[in-house]
């Protein structure tokens, strides 16, 4: 429970991050000295040019790496503090994502795709609460279909419900209409901030698009692995 | 593991079947499967179908030999074991019909005899042959043929046996418990133990031989030995029906190690063609993995998760494949019904029980260590998809594949010398072959000079994946060693059992030749132009003692093979060493100058625990005399030749009373000459071994027959490999093959450079497949059968090119869609 004091509503804080990874050229360093907060209920962009690190950060934000210096919270637990395991807990607990490949498993039907997050927590009816978020994103006729049946922008519908299935504290997207055409790009967005205004989720989600980022609460911009102020 | 996991688990497997995420490896696991059970079916109904024909010509399934009659509660103890057991009486008795007066070997039978097999008897001498069920009436005799012909009698006609007088109503053409000895050479007469009162033939003190004939369950058969073994005196015998009968005993165990050999190489192939799915099968779920990570899955829970599906598939896969087994041995069975013997055990469930637990096991072996990776998979994955779990370290993989083999070849054979030889020989092939086949795959870096582009673009893309190219040298190596050890073992095997029995194999002993008639059948035989051997003198004593040592001492209580000369054995004298004998120690006779030697053989030196120079006294009616062992000899005893324990020079036997022995071969269609033989030569006894040798040879014919088959399901689990193995680059070489197309090449260009890759792979892997065969075929030869070995030439040139044919086409025909698919749609979907 470190860092609770830094106040109720801040459920994402970074404290001097940095990563570095090992290259045959030597040490690359992609993040260095991220220091951001981010409140409940906050739409937050990180913007900045293809390598800027953007897709790094978030993947440290989640729980899915840990950097090589500095301290990550997420719903007031230090991630830096768990294991891989426990990192694995929070993710499944608090947080929901959302990705530019979307992510599906091609050997699972839609509906099964979206069940898998509740089944792996054990929830009885995933069934009825699978098929009432594919409803909810527009997909009820296609329940059955398997990923490869259905457009880029269906199959990120699925990967929507599928990340609101378990009602997330905070939703993680990495260029979620990175792979769309701009109109079918344009319905997964309104699509994302309605689910996370129903259900007062905190979004997270690293974009290229201004225009994406422009319906945030605030955008975090990233240059060669810094915040630029 | 909980239930709902369990439940969970089974509703991710029936999702990923769907999709065709499992074939493959249900596939492989079913192939499997199938062939070792198959397998196990077939030589567990074969060998208890052979044990069972072994038991037919002992009459019993044991059999126990005593001198007079054994206490009660032996037999009691029997009963309570559930045995059947009936006693038989045999004696040499002197039978006469008018003026006609010939030694018999009388054998006194009851109701219940035999308890194995069946009486064959003819109406008229060398008749037509029918099955018995029943025994003598009491006031009948059946009798051999060359009986009649000694009495000069007919069947219908009476004999005298003692005070009793007898009708002969049949001609015994085959009896059950024949057994051996004295009263073999004797001819037979058969009559009811209840006639033997009135005959008042047998008196106390009379010569009787006690044999009693066992029948019953293994179990409680093997249980009876146990109890019964420390309480036989050297005295008695106890033979099992792998012992009774020396010739059939080393058939079965020969047969016994080949169908486990063959069914090794199949459990290897299937392991080899599971490690290849389950890889597959792991690779493409690492993104499910991830992404259940991402979603809070544990790594305990990923293992969870994906361990109860392969306990699933593993049932399942197990299951199908002992059903096809059961259903595939009926089949087979069917096919040789002519061949093999009407009545053959039922099924039973032990094979099935195996299969199914082999199944799991080799589930475990192969497909768990990539399995075992998804727990691995980084979470991070869902953003950078480059990233794959790190590989299990090469000792757990490598060891547990190992240990399987290890423990499946050891349930299959049963014999740890033979697992520990196709073990080594393996593992030694692989390290040698492994570097062999880096090494080849360098040499041939020189061949894409000078090609075209489509030849270089295939030979390319072995040396692109040096290890991926180097462990399938390996894998279609291995099947083609294995397919060449089959057909070289096989071969091998069958023509020195061939070698064992020419056609022209001697089929009749004759005994009781007398010094005054040696010279005029020794002319007799070449003149009715019969094959023989020499004849052998044959002078009867009895080994008396060992070093001083009363020969009591040195034989354990109940070894039956000992015991045997712990009565009167048959002596010569030879100055030359007989064939199918050799000399492992010492000198042939010769080395001492007073001629008081002897060459003994080496199993019974053993035995006795004789050596070299010590003496032994043998006692000629009281006189005894004693030799020094100067040779040890190996004995080929199923050789149907004269053989002998003990070969002594001529000075040593001198003075003793003689007669000759030889052997000769008669075909069936002059069988009748033996009367006319026997007219002349009225003393002399004929043993007929055609009917052993029938037996014998029906056995082989058998074992020929399970052999075949069960290189066919090799060679099913071989190819089961090769389809594993080309699914699992099939993605790669989709992807590469569209790039390929779009960037202009033709679908010639792609098909050459397929064919080129997969005819290079193959001729590399016909290489090494030759030199692991000469490996491991010359330990099995020189360790497991005994046999001699060299190089096998032949193979060096058919196996690259049958590898380059199968593996060059196979890798054509599966490569196929990437040439049919359209490059756009491939793209697309990858």
């Amino acid at each position: 429970m470190s860092n609770s004091q830094q106040g109720q509503k801040t459920i994402v804080a970074a404290h001097g991050v940095g990563k570095q990874v090992p290259t045959a050229a030597g040490t690359l360093t992609i993040l260095q000295d991220i220091d951001l907060h981010i409140d409940a209920g906050e739409s937050v962009a990180i913007v900045g040019a293809s390598g800027s690190g953007k897709s790094t950060l978030l993947g440290l934000l989640a729980g899915l790496d840990l950097p090589s210096s500095g301290s990550i919270d997420l719903a007031g637990e230090c991630l830096t503090d768990l294991d891989e395991d426990g990192r694995a807990r929070l993710r499944g607990e608090q947080a929901g994502f959302v990705f530019q490949s979307f992510q599906l498993l091609p050997s699972l039907t839609a509906l099964e795709n979206v069940m898998l997050p509740l089944e792996l927590a054990g929830v009885m009816d995933a069934t009825s609460t699978a098929t009432a978020l594919l409803d909810r994103v527009g997909l009820g006729p296609r329940l059955d279909h398997y990923p490869r049946q259905l457009s880029g922008g269906e199959q990120q519908r699925v990967a929507i419900a599928r990340a609101f299935a378990m009602r997330p504290a905070v939703l993680f997207a990495d260029e979620p209409t990175g792979n769309l055409d701009a109109a079918t790009g344009e319905r997964i967005i309104s699509l994302l901030f309605e689910l996370n205004a129903e259900q007062g989720t905190t979004l997270v989600l690293v974009t290229h698009d201004d225009a994406l980022a422009g319906r945030c609460t605030r955008a975090i911009r990233l240059e060669a692995g810094k915040i630029c102020l | 593991m909980s239930l709902k996991n369990l439940l969970l688990a089974w509703r991710l497997l029936r999702r990923d079947w769907r999709a065709g995420e499992l074939r493959i490896l249900l596939l492989a696991l079913v192939i499997a499967v199938t062939a070792t059970t198959v397998i196990g079916f077939f030589s567990d109904r074969l060998q208890r179908g052979m044990v069972g024909q072994s038991a037919e010509l002992l009459g019993g399934d044991l059999l126990l030999q005593s001198p007079r009659e054994v206490p009660p509660e032996w037999l009691n103890e029997a009963g309570q074991l559930g045995l059947a057991h009936t006693r038989v009486l045999e004696f040499p008795s002197v039978v006469m019909h008018g003026e006609g007066m010939q030694l018999a070997g009388i054998k006194a039978v009851n109701a219940d005899y035999p308890l194995r097999g069946q009486l064959r008897v003819s109406l008229t001498p060398y008749g037509e042959e029918i099955r018995e069920t029943g025994i003598p009436a009491e006031d009948e005799a059946w009798v051999e043929a060359r009986l009649l012909a000694l009495l000069d009698m007919q069947v219908g006609e009476q004999l005298e046996l003692g005070n009793a007088t007898l009708t002969v109503t049949r001609v015994l053409t085959f009896e059950p418990s024949a057994g051996g000895g004295f009263f073999a050479m004797a001819p037979r007469l058969m009559v009811n133990q209840r006639a033997l009162a009135a005959t008042g033939v047998l008196q106390a003190g009379s010569r009787v031989s006690n044999q009693y004939l066992f029948a019953g369950e293994n179990l409680p058969l093997q249980g009876y030995q146990e109890w019964l073994r420390p309480q036989l005196e050297p005295s008695h015998r106890l033979i099992d029906i792998r012992e009774g009968q020396p010739t059939v005993g080393a058939a079965l165990e020969r047969a016994e190690s080949y169908l486990g050999l063959a069914s090794l190489v199949a459990v290897l192939l299937a392991g080899v063609a599971i490690a290849m799915g389950a890889g597959r099968y792991a690779e493409r779920h690492f993104d499910m993995a991830a992404v259940m990570r991402c979603l809070g899955a544990s790594q305990q829970r990923i293992l969870g998760l994906f361990l109860p599906q392969l306990l699933w598939l593993g049932l399942i896969g197990s299951a199908i494949g002992v059903a096809l087994a059961w259903l595939g041995q009926f089949v087979l069975f069917y096919l040789l019904q002519d061949l093999l013997p009407a009545t053959l055990p039922a099924p039973g469930w032990a094979p099935a029980l195996i299969g199914l637990a082999s199944g799991l096991t080799i589930l475990a072996g192969f497909a768990l260590p990539p399995v075992l990776r998804l727990r691995r998979v980084p979470a991070l994955r869902v953003l950078r998809r480059e990233l794959a779990p790190m590989p299990l370290q090469g000792w757990l993989v490598y060891g547990l594949a190992i240990a399987t083999l290890a423990v499946l070849m050891w349930r299959y054979t049963g014999s740890a010398s033979m697992t520990l030889a196709v073990m080594g020989g393996a593992a030694a092939a692989l390290v040698l072959l492994g570097g062999l086949a880096g090494l080849l795959l360098h040499l041939s870096r020189g061949l894409h000079r000078g090609v075209g582009v489509a030849w270089r673009y295939g030979v390319n893309n072995l040396w692109r994946r040096p290890w991926l190219s180097i462990s399938q040298i390996l894998a279609f190596g291995l099947i083609l060693m294995a397919m060449a050890l089959i057909a070289l073992v096989r071969g091998d095997l069958l023509n020195t059992w061939q070698a064992q029995l020419p056609p022209e194999t001697h089929n009749h002993f004759v005994v009781n030749i007398l010094p005054e008639q040696r010279d005029a059948f020794a002319a007799y035989l070449p003149a009715q132009r019969i094959d023989s051997s020499r004849l052998y003198p044959m002078v009867r004593g009895r080994l008396a003692e060992v070093e001083g040592e009363p020969l009591g001492a040195r034989i354990q209580p109940g070894d039956e093979g000992a015991g045997a000369v712990y009565r009167e054995m048959n002596l010569t004298w030879s100055d030359t060493l007989p064939e199918g004998n050799r000399i492992i120690a010492g000198q042939w006779l010769g080395a001492s100058a007073e001629g008081m030697e002897v060459s003994m053989e080496a199993g019974l030196a053993e035995r006795l625990g004789v050596r070299l120079g010590d003496e032994l006294g043998f006692s000629f009616a009281g006189e005894v005399r004693r030799v020094t062992v100067t040779s040890l000899r190996s004995v080929q005893w199923d050789s149907f030749r004269p053989n002998f324990f003990m070969i002594f020079p001529e000075a040593a036997l001198a003075g003793q009373p003689v007669t000759y022995m030889t052997s000769f071969y008669l075909p069936g269609e002059r069988r009748a000459e033996l009367t006319a033989m026997l007219r002349q030569f009225p003393t002399l006894t004929v043993i007929d071994l055609d009917r052993l040798m029938e037996q014998v040879r029906t056995i082989l014919g058998q074992v020929t027959l399970a052999v075949e088959f069960v290189l066919l399901f090799v060679l099913l689990a071989g190819f089961a490999v090769l389809y594993a193995a080309l699914q699992a680059s099939l993605e790669e070489r989709l992807h590469e093959g569209a790039l390929l197309r779009t960037l202009g090449g033709s679908r010639r260009q792609l098909r050459s450079g397929h064919l080129a890759e997969y005819g290079l792979l193959g001729i590399l892997a016909g290489l090494l497949a030759a030199l692991g065969a000469e490996l491991i075929a010359y330990i099995l030869y020189t360790r497991i059968f005994d046999l001699d070995y060299s190089l096998q030439w032949a193979q060096w040139l058919w196996l690259p090119l049958v590898g380059a044919v199968l593996i060059g086409l196979a890798g054509y025909w599966g490569t196929r869609s990437v040439v049919q698919q359209s490059p756009l749609v491939v793209l697309r979907r990858l």
